[in-house]
Formats: C-alpha cells, structure tokens, sequence
C-alpha cells in the first residue's frame, strides 16, 4: 500500500510536468492543425535556460523560472515566424509544416551541441533533498514544487483560455480561421498568443525536467510523451491533455515501481498504439469539436 | 453605399468573377441569384477581402476597403458567411460575443444582444448550448445573429436558405425583412431566386462570373427568360 501511494505520488508529480507538455503542444496543435515537433527543441532550450540561470549565472530559482518561461515563449514566436508563418501565407501543405517542424527541431539540437557541447548538465541543487515524511511516506520536495508549479500554471492558463476575450478569440480561431477573422480577430495575432504560451509552458516544463533528471542536447525526445499523452487525451483537447499526461506518469512510475523501469517506455508505446487502433479519438476527444 | 466595379478574381487558372459591377445603395435589399459555382461566395469574399482580386474596385461609403479581412467588420460590413460556419465549441451567447468582438461599449452590446434575442427567440431558449448542438436552422439563426451584433451597416449573406427544410425558408426570409426593417442595407446572394427577389428592391444574375441582368427585383421576377431559367420549378 505504501508503494503504491509513494509511486502514485511520483506519478502525479511527474504526469503534472508532462501536462505542461502535452498541453503547450495541444493547444499549439488545436489552432494549427499539425504536430509541433519543434515543441521538443523548445523545451530543450528552456532546461537549458534555466540550467544557465541557476548553474552559471548563479541567479536565484524564481528569476531562473522567468527566463526559462519567457525565453522559450519568445523562441516558440520567433520559430513560427521563420519556421511556419512564410508556409501558412502561401497555403503550403500540411507536410511541409512537418518537415520544417523536423527542421527546426534538428537545427535547434544541433545548436547546442555546438555551442554548449553534447553532454549532460546537471542543475545545482535548488531544493533540499530531505523529503517531506507523513507517515511511512517520503515525498521529494522537488516533486511537491513541480507539481505546484505545474498546477498553478496550467490554471493560469485555464483562466486565460475560458475566461479573456483573447481565450474566447483562441477558441474561435481554432473551431475556424475563415468565421474568426470575419469577426476581426486577428489570427496572426491569435497564433503569436498561442505560440507564446504554449512555448512559455514548455520552457517550465523545460526546467523542471532539467532539475529533477539533467539536461542535454536530446531531452527534446521527452515531447513524444507529451504527445502520448495528448494523443490519450484526445488531440487538440486541452483537459483531455492533463488527463491524458497525469495517467502516463501514473502508468510509468507504477510500470517502475512494480515491474521494471526497464519496461517503462515500452509500456508508454504500447499504450501510444493501442489506443490509435482502438479510440483514435482519445479518452475525451470527439474529434473536432472539442479543441482548444 | 457600396460601389463595386469591374471586379475580377481569379483561383489559379479559374476566372471566378469577370468584371462585376455591382451597386447597393442604404437601406436597400439588393439579391444577387446565381446557381452553383457562379461565382457568389467569391463575390461577398471579395468584398470581405477573405479573397484577393485581381482587378477592379470595391468601394464602401467612398473608400477602397482594406486589404486584411479582420478590418472589414470594423468599417460596418459583416458576412454570414455559407455553410454558417458557427463557433461549434463554444455556447450560443459567446457565439454572439464573438460578433461584437472588436466592439468596446459594453452598454451597447447588451442591446444589440436582447434585440438578437428578440429577433430569434429561439437562440434565448439556447443560450448556454454549444452552437455544435443546434440543428441546421438555428445555426443559421445564430450566424446570422452573430453577423447582427457587430452592429453593422451592411450584412453580407450569403444563402442562408441552403438545407433548410420550406418552413425554416420562410421563417429566414421572414427575419431578413424584419433586419431590413432594423435599419440594416442587405446585399443577399441565394439560389433560391425566387425568395430571393420576392423581398428584394434590386435583383441581379450571376452566370459564371458575369453579371448578365440587372433591374427592379419584380421586374426580374416578371422576366421570361429568368422566370425559366430560374424560377422555373418555383423552389420555394
Ligand atoms: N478556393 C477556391 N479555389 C479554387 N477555385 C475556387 C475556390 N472557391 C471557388 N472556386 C471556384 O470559383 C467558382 C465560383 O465559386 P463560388 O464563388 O463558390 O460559387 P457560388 O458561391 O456561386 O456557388 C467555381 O467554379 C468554384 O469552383
Ligand atoms: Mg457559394
């Protein structure tokens, strides 16, 4: 029993950062229509900006945080406007978008291998080790900050999605760009906000993840289980995202915990396949109706 | 009011409208009837600068109209456009929110907002309903509810009657006059040339991109040769 809440815990605490993946890359996805594949170079940056934050410029975690968020955000603008703004004003197809995604991605892991090198940093610690003990349960304090973190975050976002004329006008353009911009939004507009956030929401995912493992050139990789998870949740939905992400890490921390973390991704995988085969449409997706 | 002249658009190789010239003046109910692919949509898109013409000019109150589709609502032209294109994922009311999205005078919008109401009562009955769950007709009632609360001069529509089963018709038809009476000028584009020129002033006929008549709409209907190329069956 106590297992299985510590690995619960460690679940949810990790299912919260991939949330904050898998919800950037599906809100990106609801406007857009395609995958994001350079959602993973963008997270990459974030631990990266973070790790440059907090190890080299010794700068305390809260201003660490807001470089990490705001930097990637800029870069995810920055990316569409190079990478995807020239191929929507000339109505490429929807391949192109995927190649120059791949593009992007590869160009920003190669970067960095360039620059900073290939191997793995590891992030000073910024928070204790000893854990928080209730009862027999020990629960890291880095796991109680990423999933505060990532609670408070997501619900920033909520909050901008469901209750500001920009979230309703969010909606709107991903339902239809056409009757969107009749009403005089602005849908360039709309796809810098959308870009913004998701890339903010990467960049702390981006620093979390680099805290609680390391970070290197590849951590990008880590986006295919935001997609897992989006893909679970119903692409395009954003609370089909969250529940999709927190039942990955449920999944994988309980695949480690009581079989062997060797089998964790394969399990992940598995899930990824069948649920493509059996509910293409994901636990809460109706397909296009319910996006962003 | 608004002043179309020698209109050309073009997708690719097809030349969709051919030199249109088209006159609405305030206040007026002005028809445009055309059958499939003649060139309707393409014409209100021009005008909602939601298509690129190759040639000619669309004036609106004495100015060339912008370029970027999100101004268009702004200046006092909104479009309902085909197929109603309503905001499936969210409710009826932020629908009609979206309508008035560049619009600031909270005081207003909550009028045009009961005068919606009024107008289809039906859509108060769903306010909090997802527009995706309306059946066809009250999409259309919402689309063009939506296109009323930017509190426009002109409204654009186009064939609100298209799927509507002959009851649903006549109750469009019936609100299109009631918004004409609303102080609104109506450039209305419809297969339905009947209905269409029945509650119009001026009527004209699309044919693949070409104006080919132009006149008093019950002079039009009175025509011979449009009463058997389009009234023929009397669709009504
Ligand atoms: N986006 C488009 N790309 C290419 N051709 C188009 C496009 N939209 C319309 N057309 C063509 O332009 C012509 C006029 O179409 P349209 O304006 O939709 O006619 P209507 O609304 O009268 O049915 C048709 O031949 C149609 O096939
Ligand atoms: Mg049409």
């Amino acid at each position: 029993m106590t297992t299985f809440l510590q690995q619960l815990i460690n679940g949810i605490s990790i299912g919260s950062v991939y949330a904050l993946m898998a919800v950037g890359y599906s809100l990106v996805y609801s406007i857009m229509n395609f995958s994001n594949f350079a959602h993973g170079g963008v997270i990459m940056i974030g631990a990266y900006l973070g790790f440059f934050a907090l190890a080299i410029w010794q700068l305390p975690f809260p201003i660490a945080f807001f470089i990490a968020a705001v930097g990637s955000g800029i870069l995810a603008i920055v990316l569409e406007r190079i990478a995807y703004n020239p191929l929507r004003k000339r109505n490429a197809p929807f391949l192109y978008f995927i190649i120059s995604a791949m593009g992007a991605s590869i160009f920003l892991e190669n970067i960095v291998i360039a620059t900073i090198g290939p191997n793995f940093k590891t992030y000073p610690q910024v928070f204790q080790k000893t854990p928080y003990e209730i009862g027999a349960l020990a629960i890291g304090r880095l796991d109680v900050v990423m999933f505060i973190i990532s609670a408070v975050s997501l619900l920033i976002l909520l909050i901008i999605i469901e209750k500001t004329k920009v979230g309703m006008a969010i909606k709107a353009t991903a339902y239809n760009f056409k009757a969107s911009s009749l009403m005089g939004v602005n849908t360039d507009y709309i796809i810098f906000i959308v870009f913004g956030l998701g890339g903010a929401l990467a960049g702390i995912a981006g620093i979390l993840f680099g805290m609680k493992y390391t970070v290197y050139p590849q951590i990008g990789v880590i986006t295919i289980k935001a997609f897992i998870a989006a893909v679970f949740g119903g692409l395009g939905s954003l609370s089909g995202a969250v529940i999709g992400a927190i039942s990955l890490g449920i999944i994988e921390t309980m695949t480690a915990g009581y079989i062997s973390s060797q089998l964790r991704d394969l399990i992940a995988f598995a899930l990824l396949i069948f649920i493509l085969v059996v509910r293409p449409m994901g636990i809460m997706g109706k397909m296009n109706e319910d996006k962003a | 009011m608004l002043k179309i002249r020698d209109l050309n658009v073009h997708y690719g190789g097809i030349h969709a409208l051919r030199g249109v010239d088209i006159d609405v003046e305030e206040g007026q109910i002005v028809s445009i009837i055309g059958s499939n692919g003649a060139g309707k949509s393409t014409l209100l898109n021009a005008i909602s600068a939601v298509v690129k013409t190759s040639g000619g000019t669309i004036e609106f109150k004495g100015k060339p109209i912008p370029k970027s589709v999100n101004k268009i609502v702004g200046l006092g032209i909104s479009q309902v456009p085909e197929g109603r294109l309503v905001f499936a994922n969210l409710s009826v009311k932020d629908n009609l929110l979206m309508g008035a999205y560049l619009r600031r005078d909270k005081a207003l919008i909550k009028r045009d907002l009961e005068n919606v109401y009024r107008l289809f009562p039906r859509l108060y009955e769903r306010i909090d309903q997802m527009a995706g769950t309306l059946s066809g007709g009250e999409q259309q009632m919402l689309a063009m509810g939506r296109g009323l609360m930017s509190d426009p001069d002109i409204i654009l529509l186009d064939e609100p009657s298209l799927g509507l089963a002959p009851l649903l018709v006549k109750t469009i038809f019936e609100i299109i006059e009631d918004i004409k009476k609303m102080n609104k000028t109506i450039l209305l584009v419809e297969q339905n040339a009947f209905k269409a020129l029945s509650i119009a002033d001026v009527g004209y006929v699309l044919e693949q991109g070409k104006i080919i008549k132009k006149g008093d709409a019950k002079e039009l209907i009175a025509d011979p040769v449009i009463q058997e190329a389009y009234l023929g069956k009397r669709k009504s």
